[in-house]
């Protein structure tokens, strides 16, 4: 395999957020932060999305991570004593539990919006609510993807 | 314009998210979109506060763009297991998904859904956000068709 360079690899990566790859170009990435040990920072993130997309993928390496950890952290770090922070807690969370009104319970609300109009019509916004959830939890209604399957041509 | 912004105005729960941007419209115009808000008593009987589904058509760079953002909010499950989360990848871009989301709130669960059906020359994508006490469990058995 010839070897990727982390410039194409923007390139191509460019191309995928604008889902313009190829299956091919596809395969390179996905090789790419598959196999690439020693990754570019601002790759990792992208590592991490790809390993989401495909579990057989290796995750980035534990080293990248610590890299991209260490980057982050801030770079001074010194011991501070943790009781004068625990006693402030304490005494804001007492303080909070006491002297806090009583909460309101949450306003109820349902809204649709359909077609650029806001429609403050309770049965409808079920509706469209009740349908999109049992489309996501169906994974698609089968016989429908039955039907566009058969007949895609 | 007002009504363009009254319902984002409403939305605070989903702050934080990725996905946020597009349900308030940053990715798609919100006009192109169909829906719902719902929270409180209503979504009693469903174990559930707060209820929030978007649905669009979206061409393939709109379709990347979403697929990015929600990966990226993929990134706070909860967990891999089959309890918390279950999803479907093609090609390089995720197609079904139902996600549950680390929750600061004691006794609150929050979930991230996407379905994305390819149409051919476009893209049939459905969001959903939703917050409660119900478990993926009892998610499932209340809407997934018989």
């Amino acid at each position: 395999m010839n070897k990727v360079t982390s410039e194409y690899v923007r390139v191509l990566l460019d191309r995928y957020m604008n889902g313009e790859n190829s299956q091919e170009e596809l395969k390179l990435l996905k090789d790419y932060f598959c196999y690439t040990q020693d990754l570019p920072k601002d790759l990792i993130p992208y590592a991490q999305m790809f390993a989401i997309l495909d579990e057989k993928q290796q995750t980035p390496s534990v080293e990248a991570l610590d890299r991209f950890s260490e980057d982050q952290a801030p770079t001074t770090s010194r011991r501070i004593p943790l009781w004068p922070f625990v006693a402030a807690a304490c005494i804001a969370a007492f303080a909070v539990i006491v002297l806090a009104p009583p909460q309101q319970k949450e306003e109820s609300m349902a809204i649709a919006y359909v077609d650029g109009k806001e429609l403050n019509d309770k049965a409808l916004a079920m509706q469209i609510g009740q349908e999109a959830l049992q489309e996501i939890f169906s994974n698609g209604n089968e016989e429908e993807q039955l039907h566009e399957l058969f007949n895609a041509k | 314009m007002c009504m363009l912004l009254s319902i984002t105005s409403y939305v605070t729960a989903q702050e934080g998210l990725q996905i946020n941007e597009v349900f308030e419209g940053k990715i798609l115009d919100k006009e192109e979109m169909r829906e719902s808000l719902i929270k409180g008593e209503t979504l009693e009987p469903y174990k559930l506060d707060m209820l929030h589904t978007i649905k669009f058509a979206a061409n393939s760079k709109e379709r990347a763009k979403v697929n990015a953002l929600f990966i990226r909010d993929m990134e706070d499950r909860i967990s891999n297991d089959d309890s918390n989360m279950e999803y479907e990848s093609r090609d390089g871009y995720i197609y079904y998904a139902i996600v549950q989301i680390t929750d600061n709130k004691k006794g609150r669960h929050r979930y991230i859904c996407y379905q994305c059906r390819d149409k051919s020359d476009y893209y049939d994508i459905t969001l959903a956000y939703m917050e409660g006490k119900a478990s993926l469990a009892d998610l499932r058995k209340t809407f997934k068709k018989k």
